[in-house]
This record gives C-alpha cells, sequence and structure tokens, in this order.
C-alpha cells in the first residue's frame, strides 16, 4: 500500500487511514489527515524531507517518516 | 498583580488554534501591543491584561499560545491547556473568545468543538474573513452558530469590522453568567483520542456543507472554472471546493523549489544580517557625531576638574558609546520583524529541519535561534513550541551562541577598528561573516553536545516535525513598526540605566583614590598637561589595581588589564563593554583633543609596559571572538534555569561557553601573530 510519503510532485492521494501506531498519529489526525480527504505533494525541500502537502486547503510541513503513516487509496 | 476587586471580575481568555489571530485580538480590546507574528507559535506565553475602558467591558483578557487540539504536545500548549483548567490565580475562564481562521474552517473547528463538549462557555470569532473574501468565499455566521450551537462572530483583526458585534456578545454573555455553570467543566477525555478527533472531523465536514456561501452569488460560476483551470484540486475531488490560496501557492513553486528554495533561503539569511550594518551606518555616524559635539561643548565650557571629568567621561562618552548602536538594534528589529509577518519563517524552518536533525535539533528549532540574534531571553522560551524534550533542551543550550543585539556594539565598533575608512562596505561582510561564524560554531557545539546527550538530557522521546505553512501576507506595517518601536525602547530603557550606573562606578573606579600626579609639567600646553595629569592618575586607580590582578589572565591573549576590566565589567550587560572601553581609553591617550572619538583613543592606545600598540588586528579579533563564544549575560543564565527546570544546563552554559571563549581568542590571537599578522 502506499503512503503519502511516495507521493510524486503535484500528485493527489485520497487518505484510507492512518497507522494509529505511530506515535505522531494523533497530532496527524489533530492537523486534519483523515480517511477520504485527498492530499497533493506541493514542494520537497532539497534534502528530499520535509516535504509539504495541502489537507483541507492548508499546506502541512511534515517529515517523510511521519507522511509514512499516512496510508492512501 | 491581584487585589481583591479583580477577583469578582469576568475572566475572559482567548485560545484557538496557531496562527489564528488570537494575539492580534487581544491587542485590539486590550490596547496592548505584544507580538503577532505570520508563524504558528508565536505567543508561547500567556499574558492579561483589562479589556480597554472604551468598550465598556470591565473583565480581565487573557491571551494563550496556540494549541492545536486540547491534548497538549508541546510545553506552549500545556501553558495554553492550563490555562483553561487549572490556571493558579484566574481559575476557570467564564468565557472562552475561540478564534478561528475561516479560510482554513475544515481543520480550526476541531478545537472549538472539544471545547464545547468539554463544556465551556465558547463564543467562536472567525478571523482572516478578508482574505476568504478575496477568493469570493463568504461564512455564514448564523449557520454556523446553529449548527455549533454557541455564538459566532466575525471580527476582522486588521480593519477591526466586526467589534461592535464582538463586545456586544460579551456583554451579554456577561449578563447571562449565573447561567453558566462552571463545574459542569469536564476534562477532555483523552482515551479513544483518535476515534474522537476522527468523529468530530466527520461532523465538521458535513457542518461545512452548510455554512460557506459565495460572496457574489453570481460570482458562482466563475470560481468553480478558475479551480479547474488551476488542477489544484481536481472537482471530483474537491469535497469542499477548497484548494490553498493561489498565491502562496505560486510563491512556493519558488520559495520552496526543489534546488532554488535553498538558495534563496541563504540569501534571504544572509541579507537579513549584512543589511543591519549597511543600513545602520548613515544614522549611526549622525548619533555619533552628535554626542562627540555635546561632549566638547561640555569640555569648552566647564571648569576642569572632576565634576567636568565625570559629566563627559562619565557621562556622555557612557551612554553616548552605547546610543550610537540603537539604529542597528532598530534595523535589526525592523528586519527581524518584517521577515517574521510575512510567513517565510515557517518556509525556513522547514527547509533547515533536516540538517537540524542531523544534530539533534529540530526544524522547530530555526525560530528560536532566529529571534536569538534579537535576545537571548525570548528566544530560550520561544523553545517551548519544541515537543521533543531533548530537542528542546538542546535548542535552549545552543541559544546563547546566536550573536544577539547586545554583542551589535560591541561588533560595530572593534569591525569599525578594523576596517579602513574608505571601504565601508566591509563593514557588512565582516558582521555577515560573524553571524556565519556563530552559526557554525553553534552547530559544531551542538552536535558535540548531542554525542554526550545521554549524559546531559535524560529524555528520550520521538522526534517530529508537522508545521502549518501560513499563507503569505504583506506585513503590516505599522505593528512591525510599533513592535519595532517598542523592542528599541525597551533596549534602551533596559540597557540604558545600567550603562549609565557602570559608567558611573567605573569613572569613579579609575578616577579615583585621587591623587596628584609628580611629574615635570613644565612646557606642557594645558591640554597635554590635562592628559598627563589623567592617565597618571588612571594608572594609581582603584580600576588599575583590580585590571593588573587578572592581567596574568589577560596577557596570553594579548590585552592587558584595561580590556579585562571592560570585560569584566561586561557581565552586567553585554553593551557595557563598549562604554567602559570609551571611559579607560579616553582617559589614557595623549591626544589633544578631549572630544576625540573612541575609535581614534583606541587606534592609540599602547600596551604600558612594553609601549606595543594594543589594538592590533590580533588582538582585535580575538576579541570580536571572545564576545561570540561568552556567555556573560545573567538574565540568559536565570531564564535558561527556569525553562530547563534545573540549574545543570545554565551552569553548562555558563563553563562551557566562557571557557571556550577563552581559548578561542587564545588560538586566534596567538594563531594570526603566528601567521605574521600582528
Ligand atoms: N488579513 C488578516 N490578517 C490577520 C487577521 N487577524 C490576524 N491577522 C494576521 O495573522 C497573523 C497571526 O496573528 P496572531 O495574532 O499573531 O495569531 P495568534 O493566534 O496569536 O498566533 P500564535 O500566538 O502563534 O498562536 C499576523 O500576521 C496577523 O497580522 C485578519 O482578520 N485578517
Ligand atoms: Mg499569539
Amino acid at each position: 500500500m502506499r503512503t503519502a510519503a511516495e507521493l510524486n510532485y503535484g500528485e493527489i492521494g485520497i487518505i484510507s487511514e492512518i497507522d494509529s501506531s505511530h506515535p505522531s498519529s494523533k497530532r496527524i489526525i489533530e492537523h486534519g489527515f483523515t480517511p477520504g480527504q485527498t492530499i497533493e505533494l506541493i514542494n520537497k525541500s532539497i534534502f528530499n524531507d520535509p516535504i509539504a502537502v495541502s489537507v483541507r486547503g492548508t499546506l502541512i510541513a511534515i517529515r517523510k517518516c511521519e507522511a509514512g503513516c499516512i496510508k492512501l487509496k | 498583580m491581584k487585589t481583591n476587586v479583580d477577583v469578582q471580575i469576568p475572566l475572559i481568555t482567548l485560545v484557538g488554534p496557531p496562527n489564528s489571530g488570537k494575539t492580534t485580538l487581544f491587542n485590539i480590546l486590550s490596547g496592548k501591543n505584544y507580538k503577532t507574528v505570520n508563524y504558528p507559535g508565536s505567543t508561547v506565553e500567556y499574558y492579561t491584561s483589562r479589556i480597554l475602558s472604551r468598550y465598556n467591558i470591565n473583565a480581565e483578557l487573557l491571551d494563550s499560545p496556540g494549541i492545536v487540539s486540547l491534548i497538549p504536545e508541546s510545553p506552549d500548549e500545556k501553558v495554553a491547556v492550563d490555562s483553561l483548567y487549572s490556571h493558579p490565580k484566574l481559575g476557570v475562564p467564564d468565557i472562552l473568545l475561540t478564534t478561528v481562521d475561516s479560510c482554513q474552517l475544515s481543520r480550526h473547528l476541531l478545537l472549538p468543538k472539544q471545547l464545547i463538549s468539554a463544556g465551556f462557555n465558547v463564543v467562536v470569532v472567525l478571523t482572516m474573513t478578508d482574505i476568504l473574501a478575496k477568493r469570493g468565499k463568504k461564512v455564514s455566521e448564523s449557520k454556523l452558530s446553529k449548527e455549533l450551537n454557541c455564538d459566532v462572530v466575525i471580527v476582522n483583526g486588521r480593519s477591526k469590522k466586526g467589534l461592535e458585534n464582538l463586545l456586544e456578545i460579551i456583554n451579554s454573555k456577561i449578563d447571562r453568567l449565573n447561567e453558566f455553570d462552571k463545574n459542569k467543566i469536564t476534562a477532555y477525555n483523552s482515551g479513544e483520542n483518535n476515534k474522537t478527533s476522527l468523529g468530530i472531523f466527520y461532523e465538521i465536514e458535513e457542518i461545512l456543507k452548510k455554512v460557506y456561501e459565495p460572496l457574489n452569488p453570481d460570482k458562482k460560476i466563475d470560481l468553480v472554472s478558475a479551480n479547474k483551470e488551476l488542477k489544484v484540486l481536481k472537482e471530483e475531488f474537491s469535497n469542499d471546493g477548497f484548494s490553498p490560496d493561489e498565491l502562496t501557492l505560486k510563491i512556493d513553486r519558488i520559495l520552496l523549489h526543489r534546488f532554488w528554495g535553498f538558495v534563496i533561503f541563504l540569501l534571504v539569511m544572509g541579507l537579513t544580517f549584512t543589511s543591519i550594518f549597511w543600513l545602520a551606518q548613515p544614522l549611526m555616524i549622525l548619533v555619533d557625531e552628535l554626542f562627540t559635539d555635546l561632549n566638547s561643548l561640555v569640555v569648552q565650557n566647564f571648569k576642569p576638574g572632576w565634576f567636568t571629568y565625570l559629566v563627559s567621561d562619565g557621562i556622555i562618552s557612557g551612554t553616548g558609546s552605547v546610543l550610537v548602536f540603537v539604529p542597528q538594534i532598530f534595523i535589526l528589529f525592523l528586519v527581524l520583524g518584517l521577515l517574521e509577518d510575512s510567513g517565510y519563517l515557517a518556509r525556513g524552518a522547514m527547509l533547515i529541519d533536516k540538517p537540524l536533525s542531523k544534530i539533534g535539533l529540530n526544524g522547530r528549532s530555526f525560530v528560536p535561534m532566529i529571534s536569538g540574534y534579537a535576545c537571548a531571553i525570548p528566544a530560550i522560551i520561544a523553545a517551548r513550541t519544541i515537543p521533543n524534550r531533548k530537542e528542546r533542551l538542546l535548542t535552549i543550550f545552543i541559544i546563547p551562541l546566536m550573536s544577539c543585539s547586545a554583542r551589535l556594539p560591541v561588533y560595530a565598533l572593534l569591525i569599525a577598528y578594523l576596517i579602513p575608512k574608505d571601504k565601508s562596505w566591509l563593514g557588512g561582510i565582516i558582521l555577515g561573516g560573524i553571524y556565519l561564524f556563530s552559526i557554525l560554531t553553534s552547530v559544531v557545539v551542538a552536535f558535540v553536545i548531542n554525542k554526550f546527550r545521554k549524559k546531559i538530557f535524560t529524555a528520550e522521546e520521538s522526534s517530529s516535525f508537522i508545521l502549518e505553512l501560513p499563507t503569505y501576507k504583506l506585513p503590516k506595517l505599522s505593528s512591525v513598526i510599533s513592535h519595532t518601536y517598542n523592542s528599541s525602547k525597551q533596549y534602551i530603557f533596559r540597557a540604558g540605566p545600567i550603562i549609565l550606573g557602570f559608567s558611573l562606578v567605573l569613572w569613579f573606579l579609575t578616577y579615583f583614590p585621587h591623587i596628584s600626579p609628580q611629574i615635570e609639567t613644565n612646557g606642557m600646553s594645558l591640554g597635554q598637561k590635562q592628559n598627563v595629569e589623567r592617565s597618571e592618575r588612571l594608572e594609581k586607580s582603584y580600576a588599575a589595581d583590580l585590571g593588573k590582578f587578572i592581567e596574568p589572565i589577560m596577557h596570553p591573549i594579548g590585552m592587558d588589564w584595561r580590556i579585562g576590566v571592560s570585560l569584566i565589567s561586561a557581565f552586567a550587560a553585554r553593551e557595557v563593554f563598549v562604554s567602559s572601553l570609551a571611559l579607560t581609553f579616553k582617559v589614557t591617550t595623549d591626544d589633544d583633543q578631549s572630544q576625540n572619538t573612541l575609535l581614534n583613543s583606541l587606534r592609540e592606545a599602547k600596551i604600558q609596559s612594553t609601549g606595543e600598540k594594543l589594538f592590533t588586528t590580533a588582538t582585535t579579533a580575538g576579541l570580536i571572538v571572545f564576545f561570540i563564544f561568552a556567555l556573560q549575560c545573567l538574565s540568559t543564565v536565570a531564564v535558561s534555569r527556569k525553562e530547563t527546570g534545573g540549574w545543570k544546563i545554565p551552569i553548562l552554559q555558563v563553563l562551557i561557553f566562557t571557557s571556550l571563549a577563552y581559548i578561542m581568542t587564545f588560538i586566534t590571537v596567538n594563531g594570526l601573530r603566528f601567521f605574521g599578522v600582528q
């Protein structure tokens, strides 16, 4: 299964679930990453990490390892 | 301060997601001037004020740090949640004003929903509606109010539009306070939290379908096609038709570009710090001349004697030598303020997260570190936004290495001394270089300390970086300037008395015991005679006794007791170093004109035992290096103790940074000499 960390530039994904075993899952959900929402990869930093994704009309910078617990459909 | 009267008046607390406009509203209602910044996490401490009397509401208002949810992750969020539930003095708030960014309802409604279900007396304040209007949308207050079952009011934080409605709602809430039962407030249930949050978000999605309305119904069709054109969100996916701010996306295409983004980042940082020198230079010359004129006026018109020296050497030179740097400090605050309010700092934090995480820091360390260039004290407190304790402690540890504004006068003086008059552009570059060097050293220090982290910081938690990137805004000039003005004023009033006080103490130490020199003064002009007397008097003064005591330590780094005395006095406040140099050196130069500038006095100064020049390139560079490292600020030590919760870290900081300062100065001075630079 793909995760938000594997998105390509400009690609849009739909969240299927959040891996709740990850320690950051609570904060990730609170920032609005919930199943059914669309997310898009907007930018990456020069080091490829963190990435900036848009969710619910807001840009959010997130580390790849944390984006990894956002599972996509 | 609490009096008995205060206890009875209602407490209104501002809470809300980060960057939603709480502090802006606080400033409007209280007439205060706290810092508002386009960065999530600018407020990290709560503060209270009475609401302005002209609004006719007798209540205490409290501003709190932004929180994403009622379950805190970082210390600043804990401050906010504690102020809701367990404030020791103020108790539970009677009314909660919950600010919500109307462009981000989809995320920001989580908190008000949690607050309402916990039983608080909530008023939702919709902010940023002007930005929403630019996108052709508005929120229906009445519909949202019905859905949430609480009062909803739109207030524009920039134009104050809608304020009357808010005041009206607050007044009617206060009248009906007896209907609200504080005892019914429950702690937010954190057990099934993920599930609960998901549930709330589904409810929010339902609410959103109802509350957004087109600003102008005719334009509805245009909007859909505009969105399509942008292809930001394909229509089939867009649940509420919401896409990130267009302009922000466009700007970020450049500023967050994979490659150029980082280059621009380095350029922005470089320009920020070099501009401080370049922009301030003309103003500094102006202030300098003013004080030089004032000084000569005193010397010419007063009879020579202790009083004249007290006024000219002690008071005028002392204060003048520091006030000269007010333009620089003003510009530093101004440039940083503009940068903060633009929304760029969050991008900086993102770009630098990876490298910082390699040395045990976090992207969130970036903003505290940057504000450390203004002053270490608020910077250390700002580190509260870092959730991971180890990363937070390490950030606090290295913040004193950021060259704060108090060091600016010292650098500026020494740089001006180093560079030839016709090459003043070099000054900006050297200053930029000093900042770069201080960044590099803090990186090295962080790296080394990180290696020993298990011994120093016991906490071990998972590291995290999730940061909202706010939409770019044109900095609100009036609030940036007024904040800059206030910070500069604070600087003058905080540093001013210390400097003046120390100038007087030093003047006393250098002037007494008043010995009438027994030397041959025949054939000398009056001016020369005075100068010989003054230097002879200094030689025998109390300050000299003190200074000679530490001379053995100063000698290896190429300096003499006079610099030693100045360095000791710099522990009161770093700026005192300059005024102290002014005092000791202007006294000891042989120059005829007492209205001589400090720079010239330094050029003339010689080591008394050997007659060698004291301020050579090597020793001046050495002094700069000393100031880069030394932790000469007692308030920083105190704040570090408070924020880290113990003496361990502040003591380590003082020991490590002070010995590092001495060792690095030793290496610089002797290294330069070894390569033939005197
Ligand atoms: N356009 C617009 N900008 C606003 C409005 N209200 C606040 N701002 C801007 O939004 C930014 C954030 O405002 P703050 O008042 O610092 O937000 P805060 O909620 O205190 O933020 P934290 O303390 O970080 O949680 C600043 O740049 C303000 O100038 C508004 O109604 N319209
Ligand atoms: Mg604030």
